[in-house]
């Protein structure tokens, strides 16, 4: 397995997780025409339109949100050279822009990416991890996180959030109306088979678990992908598996433990054993280990 | 009147296509133009360490005249370069001749605790990184660019669009060879 390939099958993956989510709006629709009828059908622009406004603000503003957020401070070059130096190489080697740079006071070691496309691109470090981490570990971090900027992962998930966003709107709305017995009685276009209206009756209810599934499984898969792409920048998986051991064998965590932001940092800031598999934004950090002692075992494959 | 539709469709389609690979060419060529270009600023900077560091090391190390004066040949040479292959000559050339400076500059135990040496060896490190990470860059460029021009439907608009394969740099360096990974 090479990087490249990697790369391919994460992005496919992607794809069709995605086209898993415009799906499930698709069904969801289906089964707002049949419980409700038009009434059901005239919510959707209300659901999809609260869900952009307040998604795509997030990602327009997420450099400096983000900041906020965590409690980040945008570093300079004086500040830090050598950190500076070490990401310019990455830049080299990817071909991006110098991203922004930012340190977070904390003793926890995790680090992050976000910026609405490469030209707003910040990177941030904990203090922690700038201490426990050797030079090449340092830099197989900083090749993921810009990663996650050369594939524009912020975009990837404000698409994932609106749409699973909307969803749940919609889900919201709808089964709030079954309960008042509103819209449904006296509307003849509705479907009246009660097997149908049964079928759509868990539709609605399921349909916002359904998108955090898909929503959660998309983050894995721009994770595995950033690690994939972060060994195409350094062809040294190496640096990062060491730096991920490094992570995995830390058991401090950043103390803001937002659940908002939690997706961004390169190691989930959640602890991991209360959050089922399936709903975590990160794969396991032992596969993703594993992932690159493989290509390690394989150095003709990058 | 429904056929001529249809033909007038799969005529826009076909140049909608045509503009979008030659437009892709045209884009990876100036990729490793870009690309290029970066190689050489980080060769620049690496060229501009050496005085300091050649005096540097003449301050402990007077005598070893001959590893100073194959540094100022390969620095010499390398001003003068300018095709890829004549930059990545010379660019090995001068990677070997200071590897060889700093394998001169261990023999010597207080040039290398000296504050002055150890920050040029620092700024040196980062910058070999830098120009390695430019070539590995530029290399990746030129095999987008070279599979564009050899692959279909990009190779039916190479002539046009006056881009063709481009050569990949590549050093001469028994140490750049990948050595075999030994574990235990």
């Amino acid at each position: 397995m090479n990087f490249r390939k990697l790369q391919l099958a994460n992005q496919r993956k992607t794809f069709e997780l995605l086209f898993g989510m415009g799906l499930l709006v698709g069904v969801v629709v289906y089964a707002a025409l049949t419980y409700f009828g038009k009434t059901g059908v005239g919510i959707v622009p209300f659901a999809v339109g609260i869900a952009l406004i307040s998604v795509w603000g997030s990602y327009w503003a997420s450099d400096t949100i983000v900041l906020t957020m965590t409690g980040a401070k945008e570093i300079q070059e004086s500040d830090n050279p050598k950190l500076f130096d070490l990401i310019q190489e990455v830049c080299i080697a990817s071909g991006l822009k110098m991203p922004k740079v930012a340190i977070v006071e904390d003793s926890a070691p995790n680090a992050f990416a976000t910026g609405r496309n490469p030209d707003k691109a910040l990177i941030a470090f904990t203090t922690g991890i700038l201490d426990v981490m050797d030079r090449e570990e340092l830099q197989g971090v900083i090749a993921h996180e810009l990663s996650h900027v050369a594939n524009r992962d912020t975009l990837v998930s404000a698409v994932a959030a609106t749409t699973a966003g909307a969803i749940a709107i919609l889900s919201d709305f709808l089964t709030r109306m079954m309960w008042f017995g509103g819209g449904r009685r006296d509307d003849r276009e509705s479907n009246q088979n009660p097997l149908a209206l049964v079928f759509s009756l868990v539709i609605l209810i399921l349909a916002p678990l359904a998108a955090m599934l898909l929503r959660s499984a998309i983050s894995r898969r721009r994770e595995a992908l950033a690690d994939a792409t972060a060994v195409a920048f350094t062809r040294n998986p190496a640096g990062l598996r060491r730096a991920l051991e490094v992570l995995a064998a830390d058991n401090t965590v950043v103390a803001q433990r937002s659940t908002a932001v939690a997706h961004i940092w390169i190691e989930s800031p959640l602890d991991g054993t209360s959050v089922s598999k399936l709903f975590s934004t990160h794969p396991p950090i032992a596969e993703r280990i594993a992932t690159l002692r493989k290509m390690e075992a394989n150095p003709e494959s990058y | 009147m429904s056929t001529t539709l249809i033909v007038l469709a799969v005529i826009a389609v076909l140049v909608l296509v045509g503009i979008a690979g030659y437009n892709r060419l045209i884009r990876l060529n100036v990729s490793v133009d870009e690309a290029f270009a970066q190689i050489e600023v980080q060769l620049k900077r690496r060229s501009d360490l050496i005085p300091n560091l050649v005096e540097t090391v003449k301050g402990y190390a007077a005598h070893e005249k001959s590893t100073f004066d194959a540094v100022v040949a390969a620095r010499a040479k390398s001003t003068s370069a300018s095709s890829v292959a004549d930059v990545a000559a010379a660019d090995g050339a001068m990677t070997n001749a200071l590897r060889g400076l700093l394998a001169v500059a261990e023999a010597y135990p207080d040039l290398k605790a000296s504050a002055n040496f150890l920050s040029l060896q620092d700024e040196l490190s980062t910058t070999e990184n830098k120009v390695s990470f430019a070539r590995q860059f530029y290399n990746d460029n030129v095999r987008s660019l070279n599979s564009a021009v050899k692959t279909f439907p990009s190779n039916l608009f190479a002539n046009l669009a006056k881009v063709s394969a481009r050569v990949f740099y590549e050093v001469e360096d028994p140490a750049d060879r990948k050595a075999p990974n030994v574990k235990f």
